[in-house]
Order: C-alpha cells, then structure tokens, then sequence
C-alpha cells in the first residue's frame, strides 16, 4: 500500500454537509439477514469506499441507497436513508425519480446496444433535461468530457457503445450516468472487469468526479480503496464494522476484524 | 485442515497402472476414444437418416404433384352454331341463358368432329361418347359464360384453348396409359389414339396451369379444374387473423408475466397451464371453437374468421412461451442500465428490452403462424371442409364468407376417388410447402435484420 499517497491526498479532506443519513438499515433476502443495523452518515461531494469480503453486504447497502433492490421480489428493507433530509423509502417517493439523483454504475460495463451518443442522451432524454437537439448535444458532450472520454470518441457519436473497448465501454456506463446530473453516484466495483490501466483512467476519473458529486464505491481492493476514497466503510458479515476517514482505516483500524482484513488475514 | 485428508488416499504422480511413455496410449484412453468415435458416427448416422427421410419426401412429393402446374389444353375451331345456343335467334342474353351447359357439350363433340373430318384423322374405333368425353365439364360452361357475356360470337368460329378432361390430361403425364385406357369406363383406346394424334399435329399442348392457383375447387367428375384459389384465400385470411390477435396478445402476456407480475401462486399456475396448452391436441381446440365461436357466439360455420380464432387460441402458447424465451434471454444487465438512470419499469422494457428480444419474438411467431397454416383438424371441426366454388370477398365482410383452407384442401382431394386428385393433393402440398418455407425465410431474415449484439 502506498502510505505516501494516502498521506498526499488527507490534504484534500475537509467536512463536508451530510448527503445520506442512513440508521438502522436492516435488509432480509427472504429468511436470510443480510445487512444488520447499519447507520452511516455519507458526506457530500466526498468518495466514500465499501470494502469488505465477499457477501459482507457492501452490494446490498450500495443497492439500497437508489432503491434497486426494488427489483429483487424478496428483498425486504427496514430503516431509514434520507437523502437531503427526505426517506427515499416513504411510501410517496417514486424510484424513477430517485434514481435520477442517485446515479449508478455497475460492475460489467453494460452499454445499451446503441450508439454512443443514445446511450449517454437516453437519460437526459426519459427526464426531459433537454429542450431541443442543440441542448441535448451540449448535455452528451458535457457527459462525456465529465467521464474523459470526449476525445476518445467525438468522432464516432453514432458508432455502437458495444464497440468501444471495456475501459471506454465503463467511462460510457459513467458518462451515462453523469448525464442525468445524479447529486449521488454509486458505483458496485467499477473496474473489477477492467485491466490496470483502464483502472487508472476510471479512477483518476473518480477522483474527479468527486467535485460535483457524492461518490459512493464499493471495490474488492483495499489499494483502490485507499488511493480514492476519503472515507471508508468496512462491512462484515452484514456488520457495518467501522467507518471513518480512510486514512484513519487503514493506519489505525479500531476495530480487530478490520485490522485482519486490511492486513489480509480474513477475507 | 492437513490432519483431516491426511488419512484418504492421495494421488501420488506416476503412481497409476499406464505406461510412462507419452507416446504410447493406454487402454483407457484407448477406450475413451474409441467411444468418442462411436458417438460420432450415430450422430452422423442419426443425420443421414433425417437427411435421406427429408430427401425421399421432398421427391415423391415433387414426382406426384409437379404435374398438378400443368395442364392439357386443345386449340381447335370451335363453331358456335347459332341453332344449339341461341335457337330463338334473337340473340338476347336472358333468352339465351335458358340454353343449359350439357347443351353447348354439341359444339365441342361436333367441332372435334368436324376438325377429324376436315384434317383426315384416322382413329379407329371412335365413338360419340369419345368426343363428348374428350373435353372438360368446365369447358362447356366456361364456353357458356364467355358466349353470354358477348352474344356477337354466335355463329362465329372462335379459336380459344379449351380444357380437356383429366383422362385426356392423364394420358400426357404418364397417368393413362393405352392399355389402361382399354379398361378404363371413362377413356378408350380410340380416346388415346386420338389424343396422340392431335398432339402429334400441335392441337393438343401442355402448359403452365395458373387455374391450378388461382382457380376454385371442382367436383368429383372434372378434377382438371379444380383449383387452390379459394384455398389460398382462406388461408391468408386465418393467417391474417391470427396475426393480429395472436402477435399483439400474447407478446402483451409474455412481457406482463415476464416482467411485471409477481412470482406468486397465480402466476406459477397460469404459467403450467400456458405449457399445458401448447400440448394440447390442435381437434380439441376445434371442438372449442365449435362450441364457443359458432353454437354460442353465433358466427358462420367455414368462415375464415372462426378459423382463426381457433388458430389464434392454439398459436398464444407457442408464441407466449417464444416470447418469454426471448425476454429472458435479454441479460439483466441491460434493465440494469436503465433502470439505473432513472427509466421506469415500462421504459426499461419498451426502450431496451423488447427490441432485444424482437428477433426471437418475431421467429417464434413465424413459426406459429406456419403451424396454424398447416393446421387441419380444428379447422375440420367447424366445417373448413365444406365444398368452395366462390371466392369469398374482400376482408372484413369476407371473413365471414365460406372459404376452405390449404391443409383442408389437401385433406379434402386426397379422399375423392379420381386418380387425378392424387395429383392435385400433391401439387397443393408443394404450394403449402412452398407457403412455409417463404415464412421460414422471412423469420430468418428478420432475425437477421434485427440481431444486435450486447
């Protein structure tokens, strides 16, 4: 782990307002527990990294903050998670208008088998951002500028989004996201299927991206984690087991079985 | 963890009964091989069977119905005797109605007669009734009809190609032969010998015979021209019926149990009963519709409009369980994505999901609308076999029309005792055929056309 870079980049650590508020979040997939007693405060415009081994619950938790857990029949959520203040589980809110602020991007690169230009303006598109064409090019290019990979592709709009290379294909996926102008954007293991130096361009891109939104990533790589995030959560077996600054995470874990993990004895 | 496999046996390298040479092969591989080959060749086998079933139907099919397309016609003089069509004289159409069809047999029988006379053929033995036979029923009646139509050919000598009887026809596709022919109540040798010579002369030709597509079914007696017109008809109208009811409903079933119903004890019963239902047999669904469309509805028996509905009723499953296929086949990850930036459920599925699937769709609804087309016995159930001569109308009052069906068709001519129906039968297997492989082509071509890669 690169101490020196985490220690460059607390520089850039600094409160910020609170965006998601989440306490007592309980999630059962039928009979089986899944996320016990979580309550996590997720700050604005910050990264926030879910590490964890696999089935901690880190997924499950991502997959609740924009209701897409909507879509598994068994999956059942108690708690609260405000966003500005507002449960996102009230019966009231509506998960289409929820997932317009809270943006995500998932583990495969999934482009719609579309052009380029229909995969970032669809959402744009469905939520009436635009008004006309010229409004809604400014919107694509934007997007794509935001996910750095205008130049990549300005020439080739209307070529398939399943042409492009998988490190293209996931700063599409963000692209996408980004379009719709999320305050929150999720992110379940963006670069798992993508190789190291695609890996380097998506997260410098995170980093970015950090400006205007509150990130939320979850990632198998405790390096990943630590070269990103500012904050990090650490799930165990559906524990929300510590959060803190990322810094203080990986240099002085408080916790016992966070210490194991980051140093690689369980996991 | 150690201490509990230590005690099972543990593959030790080069511990095993095979010689150590790479380049030797032992009996084992020897014998896996060896079934590998075999499986090979049964699955060769196993094609070459299909291949050889498919090939031997394709031919006996080709041999016994490429002739239906063709037809003897004659082109002799035919003079019009004032006297037989018009014996008042005062040419008056309504007059010369009251004339019956036998009456104009005498021009044809004299006309032949006299061409005979006048071209110094000699048959021996040649009767009255060779003559009369010589000809096709329908030509007598079609002569009727174009001599109403237009009085001015009275009297006229008029030189139109004019139908000969299936026995006449036979004797020019190897069906009769001359010493058949002496056995025959309903042909001669003189009738043979006659033929022969007027085709010797060119007054006797075969050719393509497009009243064998366009035409109306005939009776018993005049197989010659007897046609698939009506049958085509029908069939198109089922199809169209099917197509409008069957697409729309059953691509609307499948999205709704695929995408939004909740997977609940109602839904896992409508599904067991949607793949019951495509098992089950094609007459029950005809008694359905006996019962259901014509005792209770109240709609006509042999129209196309109660036909497919039947039809409809029994492609839902096929297309219900194609579509549901197809719906699934669509990787999550795609209603992932749009749910993702904010589509709703509805979106997800008419914006991303449904042109995924639209290749298989579209395939599996081809080949419904195929099975429907070959489908015989329901359509026997609610009266399809009834005999045809008209044409029914244009669509929508046409549905309602009487009509028979290629299948019924089929299945109708292969029980009339004429040997020139067996060759009909075979001829509108190959238009059936001909029908299904024009489908089967269009399903591949739109699963082409619409393929797109994820």
């Amino acid at each position: 782990m690169n101490n020196m870079y985490l220690a460059e980049r607390t520089v850039h650590t600094q409160a910020q307002p609170i965006k998601f508020r989440c306490s007592d979040v309980q999630v059962w997939y039928g009979e089986k527990h899944a996320l016990k007693d979580v309550s996590v405060d997720l700050q604005d415009k910050t990264v926030t990294a879910f590490i964890g081994p696999s089935g901690c619950g880190k997924s499950t938790f991502l997959r609740c903050l924009n209701r897409m857990n909507d879509t598994i029949p068994v999956a059942r959520v108690t708690g609260q998670m405000l966003l500005d203040g507002d449960d996102i589980y009230d019966r009231r809110v509506d998960p289409v208008q929820l997932r317009a602020r809270v943006g995500m991007v998932f583990q495969k690169p999934n482009p719609f088998p579309k052009s380029i230009y229909d995969n970032v303006a669809y959402g744009p598109k469905i939520h009436g951002l635009a008004r006309n064409k010229a409004e809604l090019d400014g919107v694509v290019e934007q997007a794509l500028r935001g996910a750095a990979l205008w130049d990549e592709v300005k020439d080739r709009l209307h070529e398939s989004g399943t042409g492009l290379s998988g490190g293209q294909q996931q700063r599409l996926c963000i692209a996408r996201a980004v379009a719709t102008a999320p305050e929150v954007l999720l992110m379940d293991e963006p670069c798992s299927a993508l190789d190291p130096i695609a890996t380097a361009q998506v997260e410098e891109l995170i980093d970015e991206l950090r400006e205007q939104f509150s990130v939320v990533i979850v990632t198998h790589s405790m390096q990943q984690a630590a070269r990103v995030s500012q904050k990090t959560a650490f799930f165990h077996l559906g524990h929300l087991v510590e959060y803190g600054s990322t810094d203080d995470i990986f240099t002085r874990p408080q916790d016992p079985r966070t210490e194991s993990y980051i140093s690689g004895r369980i996991g | 963890m150690t201490d509990a496999t230590s005690n099972l046996p543990r593959p030790v390298p080069g511990a095993g009964p095979q010689p150590k040479s790479l380049l030797t092969v032992d009996a084992r591989t020897r014998r896996r091989n060896a079934a590998e080959k075999r499986f090979r060749a049964y699955g060769i086998l196993a094609i070459a069977a299909a291949m050889l079933a498919l090939a031997f139907l394709l031919f006996t099919i080709l041999r016994d119905g490429s002739s239906a397309f063709f037809q003897t016609y004659a082109r002799i003089p035919m003079t019009i005797e004032a006297s037989v069509v018009d014996p008042k004289g005062n040419r008056d159409p309504a007059e010369m109605a009251k004339t019956l069809t036998t009456s104009y047999n005498r021009i044809l029988q004299d006309s032949l007669a006299d061409f005979i006379k006048t071209n110094g053929i000699a048959v021996e033995g040649l009767d009255d009734d060779d003559l009369a036979g010589f000809f096709s029923g329908q030509a007598r009646a079609d002569m009727r009809w174009a001599v109403l139509a237009d009085p001015s050919l009275v009297g006229q000598v008029i030189d139109v190609p004019v139908l000969t009887s299936s026995r006449v026809d036979g004797m020019f596709k190897g069906r009769v032969t001359r010493e058949s022919a002496a056995l025959d109540g309903k042909t001669s040798v003189a009738q043979f010998d006659l033929a022969m010579a007027l085709a010797d002369s060119g007054h006797l030709k075969t050719r393509f015979n497009w009243d064998f597509i366009t035409g109306t079914d005939s009776s018993d007696t005049r197989p010659e021209s007897a046609g698939l017109g009506v049958a085509i008809i029908g069939s198109a109208y089922m199809m169209l019926i099917v197509l409008v009811l069957a697409l729309p409903i059953g691509v609307a079933t499948s999205i709704y149990l695929e995408e939004f119903a909740p997977k609940n004890r109602l839904t896992d019963i409508i599904e067991v009963n949607i793949s019951n239902l495509a098992a089950v047999p094609s007459i029950v669904f005809g008694i359905l519709g006996l019962a259901a469309f014509i005792n209770v509805v109240g709609l006509p028996r042999s129209a196309p409009v109660v036909g497919g509905l039947v039809l409809t009723l029994m492609t839902l499953p096929t297309i219900i369980i194609a579509t549901r296929a197809a719906l699934r086949a669509v990787p999550p990850s795609i209603r992932d994505a749009a749910l993702g930036v904010g589509a709703s459920r509805m979106q997800t599925v008419f914006h991303h999901v449904l042109p995924l699937a639209m290749p298989g769709i579209l395939t599996g609804t081809i080949i419904g609308l195929a099975q429907a087309l070959g489908e015989t016995a329901p359509l026997m159930l609610i009266g399809m076999v009834a005999f045809v001569t008209t044409y029914p109308s244009a669509p929508p009052q046409g549905l309602f029309d009487p009509a028979s069906a290629l299948p019924v068709q089929v299945f109708n001519w292969t029980q009339r005792a004429d040997p020139a129906f067996f060759e009909r039968a075979s001829g509108a297997i190959i238009v059936l055929l001909a029908f299904m492989l024009a489908m089967n082509l269009l399903a591949i071509f739109l699963r082409r056309r619409f393929e797109r890669r994820w």
